[in-house]
């Protein structure tokens, strides 16, 4: 089969996430730096292994949250006192305890819905077209097998070395990733 | 394993200061009460309620372990036990004083009241006196039998052999009866001793917020006991920052969980403007005392929940222990918010003994509870839910 | 395996791997197909969706008048089933947010489907109010938006509150149901043999790969959203609860409501999970899955959500005594001796009696019984919304306003209605989305395993 395209990377199957994590620690102590690890579940310690550290998540949330908790007040605090200022049951105008519920509610809102969408954008979803699924064995990722990917735009990238590296991890089969 | 785990606590000389203090304390309240009996009793009912959420609170979170279990209420386990205990070894005996002096501190005792401004039947028949005594007896015996049967078997599992879960299934059926028995006996306790202080006042919520606010103060000097004995053996061998953390997650909880419930009164009074429940949140959500509310909100609820939303500050042990003080000297504000607004409902009046009556009370529970803490190992043994735990610092 | 844990006590079968749980769930989709179980419940489901839509159909035409609603009790049926439906959710949100938080690891194979039940709750739940108003069509004017006769909701009502809750909780509820699903889609996308299902999936899961790094931020979204969901779910029925307690009808303003009404709701919806897990066990084997562990779990959290709301009664009854209020007194007098005497002592004997079968570990270990008991609950749940709303309403303060309410023909054909369109929706679910997560169940067995390495 002619390739078209220049490669996108090697990649190695493993059996167990034991396997896949300690290949991804000896492929970073090999000074690989461009690399990705796929697993049908999430596996302890392989974010890090990888090179990844804390997730700004939780303060994009925190700051969803604030936005929300303020602005949720505003829009109740503005229209009974400022905008249309109506006397209901003789309650003030500022009745700020009939407005916790809302501002509440709107804070849990608004702190989610960053959540969600804060997690899909910071991963990169949706992605219309990636890569490893042109190897046709990718799809058991989703169900029990770990995968350990070299792209080749890392620096010390070799077809020949690379491919030697990776078979000397004891997977079960190196695959190419046509890009 | 930490390097410095040897030696042991020395409780007993904490016990023998405490005991002092206690004392020293308590002497000048009771000179202070030839001259003003009634306020005397006044503080006597604060300091007294302190002690007494922190002992019945300890009671209620050994008995929430035996059905979740966890290993935060194996570490917790023997504190909250020997807190616990304090309601029959000195709680109980504490008490009698408020015999002498209820015309004092509740207006339905006065034989003015009974014959002037009658009560509603049904409400001058519940809060008679002899009535309530016999009620007062109720609640006590109900928690002495199961504090004393819990930390009996307690022992009896120290003793055991390895795979015994003899101990641990009738602890489990007991704690399950003793929940619910728990929730009934503090609710109709704390509409008896604070509730009643203002006759007229009602509110379906009330004994739900004093069950929550035991078990937070409890929680409170619960970790602070333990970062303490986390010096020594054999509690260093065995506790981890995650366990502070889920200790800190614990307090979080709790310190939610009253936010929420004493929320839902307030706004459900406030909405409702009726006659016969807004005083209580005239007098004590507006002028000074809703200077003190600001204080609760802020200090018993807004920065200890900021605080422990932090990974950090839970596990760092103490860091958690700070927020554990903080928590436990807002239960002391948090009571006299509730108790002293019914003497003094227009501006907030701070006596001495409002202060020194809780030192004084402080100070022999202290005491008890350090002679009973020392009688045992500090971390149970034979839990079969925890064998894998105690063997790992081995 | 820690010492003394019996096979019994396992949330999962021995003798798993990854392939085979992900088999089991996926091929139930993707290859089993429509069982005659499956057809016979979805033709029941559609036959109750047409009486639904036959009651809408009237009630469009004629009007509330078709309702057994009047004056004094203007909330009648609607808000009942508005209220126990919401409810029924709460224990889908608290499954997979409360239990995630508090580690427990028998929420894995219960928390797909107690969220989609969650959400066809709350979907039924929103018909209520919004047929409730009389002119449906015109429910945007509960949302704040600048109109041009510069007016806007009345924040300091419960029912404004309300609009807030719900919908904050169905989207909330959406997301974490859908972010749980995602590599799910995945794997659905990597088994399906039909290149539309493929793409349908594909699309579905938006390109998830399971990179390492998603895998990060994919856990901490997921502990984020059960952290926010947990005081939500709390917090939706408290503005339920509020609806009643901010008025001052007796019955209905009393301080005890919010965490009496957010134990109630998580009561009854364990016993709808459990109503909807101990046929679906059985019926697609997931014995292996859904073991007696969790049914006990469940089982004991009905136990304690209902000696919770055994207290609230006991509290309402004796405060109504106590206050001295008469107005109070007689409410209750009247749900005891009054012209609704009977549906009260029933509720009693459904919320009260029946739960404490539960206390005995037999009961809770055998499906059947369990089932049969968390039947006898809903209704008792049901029951007791009406008890609230009818019986306070129906008397009140001025004898000359009371009446007596009768629910119609269309009352009972809406509230049917309803119950088909859960069960169709569920059905759906069953047939066309994995019903247990299969990357948590992966998960599971991983950690299984290294605690039989270490044992």
């Amino acid at each position: 089969m002619a390739r078209k395209r220049p490669l996108y990377g090697l990649m190695a199957e493993f059996e167990t996430p034991e396997q896949l994590l300690a290949a991804v620690r000896r492929t970073r102590e090999a000074g690989y730096r461009e690399i990705d690890a796929f697993s049908p579940f999430p596996i302890e310690n392989l974010g890090e292994a990888i090179g990844f550290h804390r997730t700004r998540l939780p303060v994009l949330v925190f700051i969803g949250g604030l936005l929300g908790c303020s602005g949720g007040f505003f829009l109740q605090w503005w229209p009974n006192v400022i905008g249309f200022p109506i006397n209901v049951g003789g309650k003030p105008w500022n009745s700020w305890p009939a407005f916790i519920p809302i501002t509440f509610e709107l804070t849990i809102l608004c702190a989610a819905l960053t959540t969600f969408f804060g997690m899909l954008a910071l991963n990169g979803l949706p992605t219309p077209y990636h890569p490893v699924f042109n190897v046709e064995r990718f799809e058991v990722c989703s169900r029990d097998r770990f995968f350990l990917v070299i792209k080749a735009r890392d620096r010390r990238y070799d077809v020949v070395t690379t491919r030697e590296f990776l078979e000397g991890l004891n997977p079960s089969r190196v695959m190419e990733v046509e890009s | 394993m930490n390097g410095n785990g040897s030696g042991q606590p020395n409780l007993d000389r904490v016990g023998r200061l405490a005991l002092g203090v206690g004392v020293a304390a308590l002497i000048l309240c009771a000179l202070e009460w030839r001259a003003n009996p009634t306020q005397f009793f006044r503080s006597y009912l604060l300091g007294y309620m302190l002690w007494l959420a922190v002992a019945l609170g300890s009671f209620g979170i050994v008995m929430l372990h035996h059905q979740v279990n966890g290993k935060w209420g194996y570490l917790l386990r023997r504190p909250l036990e020997a807190a616990a205990q304090t309601v029959w070894t000195l709680m109980v005996w504490l008490f009698i004083p408020f015999f002498f002096g209820l015309p004092r501190l509740y207006s339905w005792a006065q034989p003015a009241t009974v014959a002037g401004e009658a009560l509603p039947p049904f409400k001058s028949a519940y809060l008679s006196v002899p009535f309530w005594v016999g009620r007062t007896i109720g609640y006590f015996a109900a928690w002495v039998i199961f504090i004393y049967l819990l930390n009996r078997w307690s022992w009896r599992q120290d003793e055991q052999g390895d795979d015994d879960r003899r101990w641990l299934g009738k602890m489990k059926k007991l704690s399950a009866a003793g929940l619910v028995l728990y929730g009934f006996t503090v609710t109709f306790a704390v509409v008896d001793w604070i509730m009643s202080l203002e006759p007229q006042f009602f509110s379906t919520i009330y004994g739900m917020i004093y069950i929550v606010l035991p078990a937070l103060a409890a929680m409170a000097l619960a970790t602070i006991v333990v970062r303490l004995l986390a010096r020594y053996d054999p509690v260093s061998n065995v506790i981890t920052p995650l366990d502070f953390n889920d200790f800190g997650n614990l307090l979080l909880v709790f310190v939610m969980l009253w936010a929420y419930l004493s929320f839902d009164q307030f706004l459900i009074i406030w909405a409702g403007n009726l006659q016969d429940e807004i005083p209580w949140y005239t007098s004590r959500a507006a002028g000074g005392w809703g200077a003190v509310a600001l204080v609760l909100v802020l200090f018993h609820f807004a920065v200890p929940f900021v605080l422990l939303l932090s990974r950090d500050v839970k596990r760092r042990m103490t860091a958690l222990s700070a927020v554990a003080a903080l928590l436990l000297v807002m239960t002391w504000v948090d009571l006299f918010w509730l108790i002293v607004p019914a003497f003094h409902p227009a501006v907030p009046s701070l006596h001495w003994m409002d202060i020194v009556a809780p030192i004084g009370i402080g100070g022999l529970w202290v005491w008890r509870f350090t002679s009973q803490l020392k009688q045992r190992p500090f971390l149970p043994l034979h839990d079969p839910r925890f064998e894998g735990v105690y063997g790992h610092g081995e | 395996m820690p010492v003394g844990i019996e096979p019994q006590d396992l949330e999962l079968a021995p003798g798993h791997n990854y392939g085979t749980v992900t088999d089991k769930i996926s091929d139930i989709v993707l290859k089993e197909g429509t069982g005659k179980w499956w057809k016979a419940g979805f033709a029941v489901a559609i036959a109750l969706l047409i009486v639904f839509h036959y009651g809408v159909v009237l009630l469009m035409t004629y009007g509330v008048g078709v309702w057994g609603v009047n004056i004094p009790v203007a909330w009648g049926f609607a808000i009942t089933n508005f209220v126990w439906w919401i409810g029924i959710g709460h224990a889908g949100t608290l499954i997979s947010a409360f239990l995630l938080l508090m580690r427990q690891r028998w929420r894995t194979s219960i928390n797909r489907f107690a969220e989609a039940m969650t959400i066809f709750a709350v979907a039924c739940a929103g018909m209520f109010p919004l047929l409730h108003l009389g002119r449906p069509w015109l429910f945007y004017w509960l949302f704040p938006y600048p109109d041009t006769m510069g007016t806007w909701p009345q924040f300091r009502s419960p029912l404004v509150w309300d609009v807030f809750a719900v919908s904050t909780y169905l989207t909330v509820s959406i997301l974490f149901w859908y972010l749980g699903l995602i590599p799910d889609f995945g794997t659905m996308r990597d088994k399906a043999k039909s290149r539309a299902v493929k793409i349908v999936y594909g699309i579905l899961s938006w390109g998830w790969r399971g990179s390492a790094i998603h895998w990060e931020r994919y856990e901490m979204a997921g502990l984020l959203l059960a952290g926010i969901s947990t005081p939500l779910v709390v917090s939706v029925h408290t503005v339920v609860s509020f609806d009643f307690t901010i008025a001052i009808v007796p019955g209905w303003h009393s301080t005890i409501f919010p965490p009496y009404f957010v134990a109630g709701a998580i009561y009854s919806g364990f016993a709808m999970v459990l109503t909807l897990a101990i046929p679906l066990r059985r019926w697609y084997h997931l014995e292996d899955f859904v073991t007696l562990k969790h049914l006990d779990n469940m089982a004991k959290l009905m136990l304690a959500t209902g000696m919770i709301v055994t207290y609230a009664y006991v509290m309402e009854t004796f405060m109504a005594f106590y206050s001295g209020n008469p107005y109070d007194r007689y409410m209750m007098l009247n749900r005891f001796f009054g012209p609704y005497a009977a549906v009260f002592w029933t509720l009693i004997g459904c919320n009260l009696i029946a739960p404490q079968a539960l206390w005995f570990r037999r009961v809770r270990r055998s499906p059947w019984l369990l089932f049969v008991d968390a039947l006898i609950i809903q209704t008792g749940m049901w029951l007791e919304r009406f008890v609230i709303i009818v019986l306070s309403l129906h008397r009140d303060y001025l004898p000359s306003a009371w009446g007596m309410y009768y629910p119609t023909k269309v009352d009972w054909e809406v509230f049917l209605g309803t119950i088909g369109l859960f069960l169709t929706l569920f059905y759906l679910f069953v047939r066309l989305l994995p019903m247990i997560s299969m990357s948590e169940l992966r998960h599971l067995v991983h950690k299984t395993q290294a605690e039989e390495v270490k044992a």
